[in-house]
């Protein structure tokens, strides 16, 4: 089956004037010609399946909202090609936006001032919804979450949950083949979160939807994504599914000993160069251990570790 | 052409004018503020004069037109620059962008709605007052149906000076000044401060060509029967001039705003 997106070899580019020191400099800049280039993104290749939920991480300025930018066609890449259901994107926007439906974290294209229901009528005449498959929408929605008390209320008397959530749902109301979410549980409560990702697990199970996610939660991305692609610095640093993240430095587990005086020590241990069962007897001739845990390493901390400069060398 | 979006875009423009009532209300008692100074500023000058007519216009005919121009203001009134700025450095522009619809389309027709509820609340119970005030002084006849027209052309000759001062905004990243600087221009040079025909005549051959002038000047023209427009046969040279402008504008427009997105998406904005 056709991918829903090819990237091949992308790059972007951006040129940005030397901005000087204090007074004198800022004067020299009306007139400096004095660019430099900075790299946003460098040779990224990636191809998404239909139907895949991908989770898109890096840390913060490693390019993933210029990649997003590129893929929904705001952003011409410097060099290199992108395929969005078939469309270049920056070339046909207006067409490739029918197909795509978008929510950055913290702006909603939701109408302020009216409530929840008149977005949807107006984002239906917008994307040219026919009534059938809207009101399909809605009660897919109905069984998903609970969306009476806020249908009615106007957006800007809504908690950020609540218009995340509204936000969301109005990315999907057209029922596009692909959805970009760009942080789409920032700032969000602990139940709320719940709700969102349940909510949009619900959507690409249902519509086949492929949801493209980035985060800095690693708990989107642990109920959500099978695959996950990291970028740093612009380049692609890893593609591949959750699992194989967690030997991506080799097998880490932590070792959690209450030694007798009912303190906890942690080691973190690499199962490729020393064994389990050494580190405890070798502790068990020291002091006497009244009790052991041993802890699978975290999503969180495995991505902690490559944002830190693992793989930097 | 399917007028779904569009209506669409009106209907939710209307909704949300009805959102903010008070600031209709807050709008209709600043302009008669404004016009009791106009009154006796104009009041003044016809004092000075010594004679009741200057330029051809009596003072109930100034008044009318600058009482008329004044609703029609605001009426016209857009805010295209203000909230372009403001969703440039927010970055929700991104948002329009990505609707599938050409941008300026889109920009157009959700202001729409805020005009129709403009046009009702504010231009005509103006309208209405002044011809109670005036005894019948605007003839009531099929050039209220010429005067319509002319607005719906001036409206659209409005939007696309907006929308190219807005589009060079993009360039300069900064709105202030250039927008002040605009609105001057227009209030001055389309008649909706000081009526046309008190312009030097040099001035004055300048100004009768200029687009701004198909916004404020030549609808009241029509609706007040000056100029010769009382009969079809002046009022077409006044909707060729607007339709020109319109037709100039919307290209010159149109390629602008090509040129600044091309430029925000190959530098990201």
């Amino acid at each position: 089956m056709e991918n829903a997106i090819v990237m091949k070899n992308v790059c972007k580019e951006f040129k940005i004037l030397n901005r000087h020191e204090g007074l004198k400099g800022s004067i020299r800049d009306l007139f400096s010609r004095d660019y430099k280039t900075i790299e946003a993104v460098k040779d990224v290749s990636l191809e998404i399946a239909r139907g895949e939920i991908i989770g898109y991480l890096g840390p913060n300025g490693a390019g993933k909202s210029t990649t997003i930018k590129m893929m929904t066609g705001v952003l011409e890449p410097t060099s290199g090609e992108i395929l969005v259901n078939g469309l270049v994107p920056y070339k046909e926007r207006k067409k490739n936006s029918e197909h795509i439906g978008v929510v950055f974290g913290q702006r909603s294209q939701l109408w302020w001032s009216l409530p929840l229901i008149e977005s949807f009528k107006l984002l239906r005449d917008i994307y040219m919804v026919p009534q059938k498959d809207y009101e399909e929408m809605l009660e897919l929605y109905r069984s998903l979450v609970d969306i009476e008390p806020i249908l009615h209320k106007p957006v800007r008397q809504m908690s950020l949950g609540q218009r995340t959530l509204s936000d969301i749902l109005a990315a999907f109301l057209h029922n596009p083949p692909i959805v970009f979410l760009d942080e789409p549980t920032i700032g969000l409560d602990v139940s709320m979160k719940d709700k969102i990702r349940s909510l949009i697990a619900g959507l690409n199970e249902q519509k086949n939807t492929t949801v493209i996610l980035t985060t800095h939660d690693m708990g989107d991305v642990d109920a959500l994504c099978k695959r996950i692609v990291i970028i740093d610095e612009g380049k692609k640093i890893y593609d591949n599914d959750i699992e194989h993240l967690k030997s991506y430095f080799g097998s880490y587990r932590t070792l959690r000993m209450r030694l007798a005086d009912d303190t906890w020590e942690e080691r973190l241990i690499d199962e490729s160069r020393e064994d389990v069962m050494d580190v405890i007897m070798k502790k068990q001739k020291e002091q006497k251990i009244k009790d052991i845990q041993l802890q699978e390493i975290s999503t969180e901390e495995v991505i902690k570790k490559i944002y830190e400069g693992g793989n930097r060398s | 052409m399917n007028m779904r979006r569009h209506l669409a875009l009106t209907r939710a423009g209307i909704m949300e004018s009805l959102q903010y009532r008070l600031s209709t209300a807050v709008t209709l008692f600043a302009n008669l503020i404004y016009l009791v100074l106009v009154y006796f500023l104009w009041k003044a000058i016809y004092d000075s004069a010594g004679t009741d007519v200057v330029n051809g216009m009596t003072f109930t005919d100034t008044m009318i037109y600058l009482i008329l121009a004044t609703a029609l203001f605001n009426f016209l009134e857009m805010f295209v620059v203000w909230d372009m700025s403001r969703s440039i450095q927010s970055g929700k522009i991104i948002l329009d962008l990505l609707k599938p619809m050409k941008f300026r389309e889109y920009t157009f027709w959700s202001y729409s709605g805020g005009h129709v509820i403009q046009f009702v609340l504010t231009f005509i119970p103006t309208f209405i007052v002044v011809m109670i005030v005036t005894h019948g002084a605007i003839n009531m006849g099929v050039n209220l149906l010429y005067f319509i027209v002319a607005t719906i052309f001036a409206l659209i000759v409005n939007f696309n000076m907006e929308m190219i001062v807005a589009t060079i905004c993009l360039y300069t990243e900064s709105t202030w000044g250039i927008n002040i600087v605009k609105e001057t221009v227009v209030l001055l040079l389309s008649g909706a401060s000081i009526p046309l025909a008190f312009f030097p005549e040099a001035m004055r051959k300048i100004v009768d060509y200029l687009p701004f002038r198909a916004v404020y000047d030549i609808p009241l023209t029509i609706l007040l029967q000056k100029d010769g427009t009382d009969t079809i046969k002046g009022v077409l040279p006044m909707y060729g001039l607007q339709l020109a402008w319109i037709v100039i504008l919307t290209i010159c427009g149109t390629l602008f705003w090509k040129h600044a997105v091309r430029k925000i998406t190959v530098n990201g904005g």
